[in-house]
């Protein structure tokens, strides 16, 4: 068993919701954001999702888009994020996955890629542009590679991600790109209760969720919460008084992780 | 038959796209194989080409350039005489036809000149559809005629400032619109790129040029031409003419836009410089750093100002069947201006390229050879870049 499944594993004995963060790797700087990672996990964040900056961010809406931008423009890519995720590794306790565009991989080559992960510490991908279809070409890889799925996701597509076995299955709470508002919460929990009955991984939700009500709604529903665009909107709010920033995101994370332990 | 059912032409295509619009993209895949041979279908496009568009473009023979440039017989296929004034009218219509056909009611489109956001305005307004188009910040500043086209038009011009601030961030942009709107919206992609279904489709509704093209020809020489060159961006004008032509002994040329010259970095000329890489949905040839982010390209033309391609150009390059070749900037407005002041007919600076490739070569073909150069849009809009570009030559 890797960690992430040990991990999810472990709180779902504990009937514990698994709270998953979204950082852009390095970004605003490099010690703020290691300062961010630590301070997410003093919070309660059970696994961190690093994000690789790319020039081309076609699923992600107006905020991360930007810190994807921001990040291209500081010379930031892949392998500069995977020289990050040792960093992180080293301080840190917390499972980690990867989430980039394909593009920078394929460019790196699979071989190549797959072994630095494993060198990094990095314990899984979520890679938005490679859908279902195209999945088996993790299949070779010792990998943990997250399929996700959406609310347009047919049952047939549902089985397809069943059929990976993954750590847990990535469910898109909403029809659009990252940061959009999310469906209505009872439109949410259909949503959830279908793919349930297609999928026997865990489930975690995301896109356009951060707060504590939103956690407690949530609980019994899905299994995992992963929050990206609202943090990347606290460090744009707060990038005057950077050095608050870790606090602040500490204390948002506090406040999900009681809502998380029901 | 390219492509597979995965939408691969060989290693090249596919669909690299988030897994929620995969449900929207088999969709469109499933109702345009149900309408393509669907004889109501076919009559409907027809008649819109025909009485609309104003079908079939003539095939000109231009005998004022083929003197100047050797013994050559030069040939132009008159895609600039449209509605719209390019070949993009042939494809918005078939997908807009399409997406009526699915029960969308609005269209989103991504345009670099705005030849394609006019095309699809256009389409929209005839049809009675909503339409989006999207549109770099830059690209609306050098083609400011058709922004305020596509608004006359009804169309919803959304300006897109963010990264290259043309064609490469409009496509992004339209993707993310298209992403939340697919229930009621069709993304109307303007090239022979994207993920599939799209390269194939928008194949096959250009097509119709090179269909044409081999009748008329037989019809005026009574054979095949020798050799038929076409500017490639994504690629769509330049697949519609190839196409029909794929099986037959003649030589294809596509030519890119070399810009300020290879060596200087900026360039699109993707065939000729890119790897392999994908963008918008596909794997394809791409220009990108050793790190796989997409790099910034330019063109003097904006229509071919991206630095991806369409798959099966990707594919066609790797099988030798079509050879890609690049032009400068400066090249082709010298290009322009011939083709204006030799034949009375201003060109699309994209479709200058094309000319440009031929006037080159033309010089060392041996009398009785046939060229037909694509030109696949008319210069008005791009008068005043011209314009700027010499009174820029002679400040120097």
């Amino acid at each position: 068993m890797n960690r992430i499944k040990n991990t999810m594993a472990e709180l779902r004995e504990k009937k514990e919701m698994a709270l998953i963060a979204f950082i852009m790797a390095a970004l605003p700087e490099e010690e703020l954001c290691l300062d961010c990672i630590k301070a997410l996990e003093q919070g309660g964040c059970d696994l961190l999702e690093l994000g690789v900056p790319f020039s081309d961010p076609l699923a992600d809406g107006e905020v991360i888009e930007r810190f994807h931008h921001r990040g291209v423009e500081k010379g930031l890519n892949l392998r500069t994020g995977l020289d990050f995720a040792v960093k992180v590794k080293s301080m840190t306790a917390m499972p980690l996955l990867l989430f980039s565009y394909f593009n920078p991989i394929f460019r790196m080559g699979m071989d190549k890629f797959i072994s630095e992960c494993k060198s990094a510490g990095i314990d899984g991908l979520i890679i938005p542009d490679v859908p279902l279809d195209e999945m088996e070409i993790f299949s070779a890889y010792d990998i943990e590679a997250i399929p996700m799925v959406a609310p347009s996701s047919t049952d047939e597509r549902l089985t397809m991600a069943d059929a990976l076995d993954p750590a847990f299955v990535y469910c898109v709470s909403v029809k659009g790109v990252t940061g959009v508002r999310s469906l209505p919460e009872n439109d949410i929990k259909e949503y959830l209760q279908r793919v349930k009955g297609s999928i026997r991984s865990p489930l975690a939700l995301g896109f356009g969720i951060s707060t504590p009500e939103q956690v407690r709604n949530f609980q019994g529903h899905a299994d995992a919460i992963v929050t990206g665009s609202f943090l990347a909107r606290l460090i744009e709010e707060n990038e005057k008084s950077p050095r608050l920033i870790p606090g602040i995101m500490e204390k948002e994370f506090a406040a999900m992780k009681m809502a998380a332990q029901g | 038959m390219y492509p597979d059912n995965r939408g691969y032409f060989g290693r090249y295509g596919g669909r690299f796209v988030p897994e929620t619009l995969i449900p929207a993209l088999k969709q469109t895949e499933k109702a345009y194989l149900e309408i393509k041979d669907d004889e109501e279908f076919i009559e409907e496009m027809e008649y819109y080409l025909k009485n609309y568009v104003g079908r079939e473009s003539p095939l000109y023979f231009a005998r004022r350039l083929s003197q100047e440039c050797g013994k050559a017989r030069i040939y132009l296929k008159r895609e600039d005489l449209n509605h719209t004034g390019s070949h993009k009218i042939n494809n918005t219509l078939g997908q807009a036809l399409l997406a009526r056909k699915m029960g969308k009611e609005r269209l989103i489109a991504e345009t670099g000149a705005g030849q394609h956001g006019v095309a699809t305005a256009t389409a929209a307004a005839v049809l009675g559809m909503k339409c989006t188009v999207y549109m770099g910040s830059k690209d609306m500043r050098r083609q400011k005629l058709n922004v305020f086209r596509m608004q006359m038009l009804g169309a919803e011009v959304k300006e897109v400032n963010k990264g290259s601030q043309t064609l490469k961030d409009a496509t992004n942009e339209a993707f993310r619109d298209f992403i939340s709107s697919f229930e009621y919206s069709h993304m109307l992609i303007g090239s022979v790129v994207g993920p599939h279904p799209y390269p194939m489709i928008v194949r096959d509704f250009q097509s119709v040029i090179g269909k044409e093209l081999k009748k008329q020809f037989m019809e005026e020489e009574g054979s095949l031409p020798s050799q038929i060159v076409a500017c490639v961006g994504g690629g769509s004008n330049a697949m519609g003419v190839f196409y029909p032509f794929l099986e037959d002994p003649v030589e294809l040329t596509g030519v890119e836009a070399g810009g300020m010259g290879i060596s200087s970095g900026k360039h699109c000329a993707t065939l000729s410089e890119g790897d392999d890489g994908i963008l918008h949905g596909a794997l394809s040839r791409l220009l990108q750093d050793n790190y796989g982010q997409v790099m910034d390209t330019h063109s003097i033309s904006a229509g071919l100002d991206y630095p991806g391609v369409g798959p099966e150009h990707a594919f066609l390059r790797e099988e030798n069947r079509v050879q890609y070749v690049h032009v400068s900037d400066e090249e082709t407005v010298e290009a322009f201006l011939k083709l204006s002041e030799t034949e009375g007919i201003i060109p699309a600076l994209e479709s200058a390229h094309a000319i440009a490739y031929a006037m080159k070569i033309a010089p060392s073909l041996p009398a009785g050879r046939s060229l037909v150069i694509n030109l696949s849009g008319r210069g008005d809009k791009d008068a005043e870049e011209v314009a700027r570009y010499l009174g820029g030559m002679k400040n120097e």
